[in-house]
C-alpha cells in the first residue's frame, strides 16, 4: 500500500520540482514580504512595535493565500485523475483508496508548507523590529498550518467527491466564502433586527453558529496571538480543531473514494430529464456565448435556480424586517438594505471570478481551442462572445441587486457612498480579467494569484481611479461649466479602460493566440 | 451536402516549408502537392513532423520559412478565406462532453454563420453520412471512441469544406469502426472532397489512397502516386514466375541466366513459385526473351509491386526523434 503512496509521492514531488509555477508563486510571495517589510521600515520613524504591524500584515496575507491555494491546489489532487481517465488505472496498479489520498495530497502538502517555510527567517525579523515576541511567531505559524490542513483537506474532501475539478473547486471555494461570510452576516443580522423580534431557539443558534465557527476561524486566532498574547493559550482550540477537522474529512475522502469514483462515472453518462436538455434549445448566430451561457455557466436551469434562490434571499430579508412588529413594508431599512447589497455583490464577485478562471482554461483542458480556431470568427469576436455568454448567466443577480436598489433604502451606506460603487466596479472587472489571463497561463493557481495581486492591484489603481471624479469636476468649474456626475463617471470609466483593462485585454488575445495558433 | 472538388489547381502546394521549435527543426525544406478529389496519404514516423505539416496547412501554425497554398490561396495572405474551405480534424479527441451529438454539430455550423435550415438540412445529411442519425440526442460523453471520431469527422464536414485535414483518424479505433471510417471516406472523394490524411495504419492509406507522401525527421522522402511508390525499387526489380508443373533443377537454370541476379523459390510454394531479382533497368521483356527459350510451363509472371510498408521501411529511419 505504502510503495505506491511513496511512488506517487516522489512523482508529485519531482513534478513540483521541475515546473516553473510554484517556485515563482514562492518568489512571488518573498517579494510581496520583503514589500511588507520595507512598508515597516518606512513607518517605523512615526509608530512603535514595527515588527507587530510587519507580522500582521504577513499572518493576514498568509491566511489569504492559505486559503486560494488550498482550494485551487488541493481541489485538484483527485479530479486530475478523473479528469485525465486515469483513476481506474491506479486502482488496477493495486493502489488503494488511502494509497491515492496520501499519495495526491501529500506532495501537495508538502509543497504548500514550503510556501510557510520560505517565510520563517523573514517573520523573525518581525520580533526584530520589536512588539512580537518569538513565542508569538511561533504560534501563529502551528495556527496557519492547522488551518493549512483544514483547508486543504476540505478541498480534498471536494476533489474526491466531484467528476470535475472544475466542480470541485467551485464547492471548496463556495465552502470557503460560506465560512468566512456567515458569522457576520448572522450577526448582521440579528443585529439589523429589534429586540425580542426573534424565537429563542433562533436566537441561541445565531448565537452558537458563529461562535462555533470563530472557534476555528484563523484571523481571530491570529487576533487573539497579537493582540491578546498574555490571555491566550500556546495552542488554542482552533488548533486543534482544525486538525481534528481536517483529519476528518481526509479520512471521509478515503473511505467514500471507491464508492464516489464509481457514481461519478456513472454520472457522466446520464442524460437527465429531457425537458432540461431541450432548454439549451439551437445555437444562437453568436454561438460562443451560448455555449458558454448553456454549458459552462449552468444554463437556463441555474439562471432559474438563482432567480428563484435570490427571490428567497429577499423574502427572507422582508420577513426579517416584518419581525419588529409594524408588519410588511414594501421598503427595506438602511441595514437591511446594506446587507443584502452585500451578499448579492459578494455572489456576483464570486460568480464573475469563477467564470473567469475557466471559461479560457476549460478550452485548453478540453482541447477544443483548434476546433474553435478553424471557425471563421475573429479572436477578438470570440473571445467577446464568451464573455457575454458569461455576463448573460449573471443576469439573475444583476436582477435582484437593481430590484434591492429600488426598494432599499436609498440613504443606505453603499447606495449613498457612490465612490464605493465605483471602486467595487473597477477591482470586480481588473480581477476578472486577471483571473482570465492567469488561467491561460497556470491551470489552478489562477484565483489564488488574482487574489493576491488584486489586493496590492486595489492600492495602486482604485486610488488614483477614484481622484478621477472630483479633478473632472475641478476642471468642469474652472471652465465654468457645471459639474456633473454622469461625465465624470464616464471620464473615469473610460481612463480605466483605457490604461488598466485594454492593456489586459490585448494580453489575453495575444496569450490566446500564441496558444491556439503558434 | 454540396459537392466539391471542382478546382483545377491543386488543392495544396507546400513548397520549401521549414519550421523549429526551439533546437528541434520540425520540418526542413518541405516541399509537396496534392491534386484536387484526391486521397492524398501522409505518413511518417512518430515525430516526423506530420501534425506540425498539418497544423501549418490547416493555418493554426505559421511556418517559418517557404509558403502554403491551398486552393491557390497562401496560407500566411489569406487564412481566413482557407479556414472556410478546409476542415481539419486533430489528432486528439477535441469534444464537448456536455452536448449532445445534435448540439455539438448544431454550435459548429452556428459558429460557421450557416443559417437556421441550412443547419438542419447539413446536419440531417451529416447524420446519415456517418450513421449517427439513431444517435442524435445522445450525450458525447457517453459515445464510444469510434462514434466520437464520427461525431468528430461530421464537425469537420458542417460547413462544407472543399477540403479535409485528418490527422490520425483511425487512432484507437476497433477494425470495424476502422473499415466503417473508410468507406466514409471513399464516399466523401465520391462527393468530390480532397483529402489529406495522416495515418500509422498503412495496409489500410495503401487500399485507399491516390497519392502518398512519406516524411521522416522533418524531411520529405517521397511524394506522388501510390503507382509510382509501388513500382519504385532500392537497388533492385523483383519479379514473381509461377509454373504449372515442376521442373527438375530449374532453380540452378534461374540463377545461371546473364540478367538474375538472385532467385529463390519462395516458401511453401513446393516448386511451382520463383522470385527473381535483377538490377533496377531490367525490363518484363528482356527477362522473359530469356525465359521462353527455357520452355518453361508459365502460368503467371510479373514484377512484385512493393507495398506501401516495404517504401516505408526504406525510406524512413529507425528510432524515434
Amino acid at each position: 500500500m505504502f510503495s505506491g503512496a511513496t511512488v506517487l509521492l516522489r512523482w508529485s514531488l519531482r513534478s513540483d520540482a521541475g515546473s516553473f509555477w510554484p517556485h515563482a508563486a514562492r518568489g512571488l510571495f518573498s517579494l510581496v514580504i520583503l514589500f511588507a517589510l520595507s512598508v515597516a521600515y518606512a513607518n517605523s520613524v512615526a509608530v512603535t512595535q514595527v515588527g507587530l504591524l510587519f507580522f500582521e500584515a504577513i499572518c493576514g496575507l498568509n491566511v489569504l493565500v492559505i486559503t486560494m491555494c488550498g482550494i485551487s491546489y488541493f481541489s485538484t489532487a483527485v479530479t486530475e485523475e478523473k479528469d485525465a481517465g486515469t483513476m481506474a488505472l491506479l486502482q488496477l496498479a493495486g493502489m488503494n483508496p488511502l494509497a491515492i489520498t496520501l499519495g495526491k495530497s501529500t506532495s501537495r502538502l508538502v509543497s504548500s508548507l514550503m510556501l510557510l517555510v520560505a517565510q520563517i527567517p523573514f517573520s523573525l525579523l518581525a520580533v526584530t523590529l520589536g512588539g512580537v515576541l518569538w513565542q508569538q511567531v511561533i504560534a501563529a505559524w502551528l495556527s496557519l498550518a492547522a488551518w493549512m490542513v483544514l483547508v486543504c483537506n476540505v478541498a480534498l474532501l471536494c476533489s474526491a467527491r466531484c467528476r470535475t475539478s472544475g466542480r470541485a473547486a467551485t464547492v471548496a471555494g463556495a465552502t470557503a466564502v460560506l465560512f468566512f461570510l456567515l458569522p457576520h452576516l448572522i450577526s448582521a443580522a440579528v443585529a439589523a433586527l429589534p429586540a425580542g423580534s426573534l424565537h429563542p431557539l433562533l436566537i441561541s443558534l445565531s448565537e452558537r453558529i458563529p461562535a462555533l465557527m470563530l472557534e476555528i476561524h484563523p484571523l481571530e486566532r491570529l487576533n487573539e496571538i497579537l493582540f491578546r498574547w498574555q490571555s491566550t493559550a500556546f495552542l488554542s482550540s482552533q488548533f486543534w480543531l482544525s486538525l481534528l477537522l481536517g483529519f476528518t474529512c481526509f479520512g471521509i475522502s478515503t473511505w467514500r473514494l471507491n464508492a464516489w469514483t464509481r457514481s461519478g462515472d456513472d454520472d457522466e453518462l446520464q442524460l437527465g430529464p429531457r425537458f432540461l436538455r431541450k432548454a439549451a434549445g439551437r445555437a444562437w448566430p453568436l454561438a460562443m456565448a451560448w455555449r458558454e451561457f448553456h454549458f459552462f455557466a449552468g444554463g437556463l436551469q441555474f439562471a432559474v435556480t438563482k432567480l428563484l434562490g435570490g427571490a428567497a434571499v429577499l423574502a427572507i430579508f422582508f420577513w426579517l424586517q416584518s419581525q419588529d412588529g409594524q408588519g410588511y413594508k414594501w421598503r427595506l431599512n438602511d441595514d437591511l438594505t446594506d446587507l443584502a447589497l452585500l451578499c448579492f455583490a459578494a455572489e456576483l464577485s464570486l460568480e464573475l471570478l469563477l467564470y473567469s478562471a475557466g471559461v479560457l482554461s476549460s478550452e485548453l483542458r478540453l482541447r477544443t481551442h483548434s476546433a474553435l480556431a478553424m471557425a471563421p470568427v475573429g479572436t477578438t469576436r470570440l473571445l467577446l462572445e464568451k464573455m457575454l455568454g458569461c455576463v448573460l448567466s449573471t443576469i439573475p443577480v444583476l436582477f435582484w441587486i437593481v430590484v434591492i436598489v429600488l426598494v432599499g433604502d436609498p440613504q443606505t451606506v453603499v447606495l449613498r457612498e457612490r465612490d464605493v460603487v465605483l471602486a467595487w466596479g473597477i477591482m470586480l472587472v481588473f480581477s476578472c480579467h486577471l483571473a482570465a489571463l492567469l488561467s491561460l497561463y497556470s491551470r489552478w493557481a489562477a484565483l489564488p494569484l488574482t487574489a493576491v495581486i488584486s489586493f496590492f492591484a486595489f492600492f495602486i489603481i482604485v486610488v488614483p481611479v477614484l481622484m478621477i471624479p472630483p479633478t473632472v469636476d475641478a476642471v468642469m468649474i474652472t471652465h465654468n461649466f457645471v459639474p456633473g456626475r454622469l461625465l465624470s463617471w464616464a471620464v473615469t470609466i473610460f481612463s480605466t479602460w483605457l490604461f488598466v483593462i485594454l492593456p489586459m485585454q490585448l494580453a489575453i488575445r495575444k496569450r490566446w493566440l500564441s496558444l491556439t495558433i503558434g | 451536402m454540396v459537392s466539391a472538388g471542382r478546382d483545377t489547381v491543386p488543392a495544396i502546394v507546400v513548397n520549401e516549408v521549414s519550421h523549429s521549435f526551439k533546437a528541434t527543426q520540425a520540418l526542413n525544406r518541405v516541399s509537396f502537392c496534392v491534386l484536387p478529389g484526391s486521397i492524398h496519404g501522409f505518413v511518417g514516423p512518430n515525430g516526423a513532423g506530420k501534425t506540425t505539416t498539418l497544423r501549418t496547412i490547416c493555418t493554426l501554425l505559421r511556418p517559418a520559412r517557404g509558403e502554403i497554398k491551398v486552393f491557390g490561396s497562401s496560407t500566411q495572405a489569406a487564412p481566413e478565406q482557407i479556414r472556410r474551405r478546409i476542415g481539419y480534424m486533430p489528432d486528439h479527441f477535441s469534444m464537448y462532453r456536455q452536448m449532445t451529438v445534435f448540439e455539438y454539430l448544431d454550435f459548429f455550423a452556428a459558429a460557421y454563420g450557416l443559417e437556421l435550415k441550412e443547419r438542419d438540412r447539413a446536419i440531417t445529411d451529416l447524420l446519415d453520412l456517418t450513421d449517427m442519425a439513431g444517435r442524435r440526442d445522445s450525450l458525447i460523453g457517453g459515445l464510444s471512441r469510434g462514434m466520437q471520431q464520427r461525431v468528430g469527422l461530421a464537425r469537420v464536414l458542417v460547413h462544407d469544406p472543399d477540403l479535409l485535414l485528418l490527422d490520425e483518424p483511425a487512432s484507437g479505433l476497433d477494425p470495424r469502426a476502422r473499415i466503417e471510417l473508410t468507406g466514409i471516406l471513399r464516399e466523401l472523394r465520391r462527393m468530390g472532397k480532397t483529402i489529406f490524411i495522416s495515418s500509422h495504419i498503412l495496409s489500410e492509406l495503401a487500399e485507399l489512397c491516390d497519392a502518398v507522401t512519406i516524411i521522416d525527421r522533418g524531411e520529405i522522402r517521397f511524394s506522388g502516386p501510390m503507382r509510382i511508390l509501388e513500382q519504385q525499387q532500392g537497388a533492385a526489380a523483383v519479379w514473381n514466375l509461377q509454373l504449372s508443373r515442376l521442373v527438375d533443377g530449374l532453380l540452378e537454370k534461374l540463377e545461371a541466366l546473364s540478367l538474375v541476379t538472385t532467385a529463390t523459390e519462395v516458401e511453401f510454394s513446393d516448386g511451382y513459385v520463383f522470385q527473381l531479382v535483377t538490377d533496377m533497368g531490367v525490363t518484363a521483356s528482356q527477362l522473359l526473351q530469356q525465359l521462353l527459350p527455357m520452355d518453361l510451363p508459365i502460368i503467371s509472371f510479373g514484377r512484385v509491386k512493393r507495398h506501401l510498408n516495404e517504401a516505408f521501411m526504406d525510406l524512413t529511419t529507425e528510432g524515434v526523434r
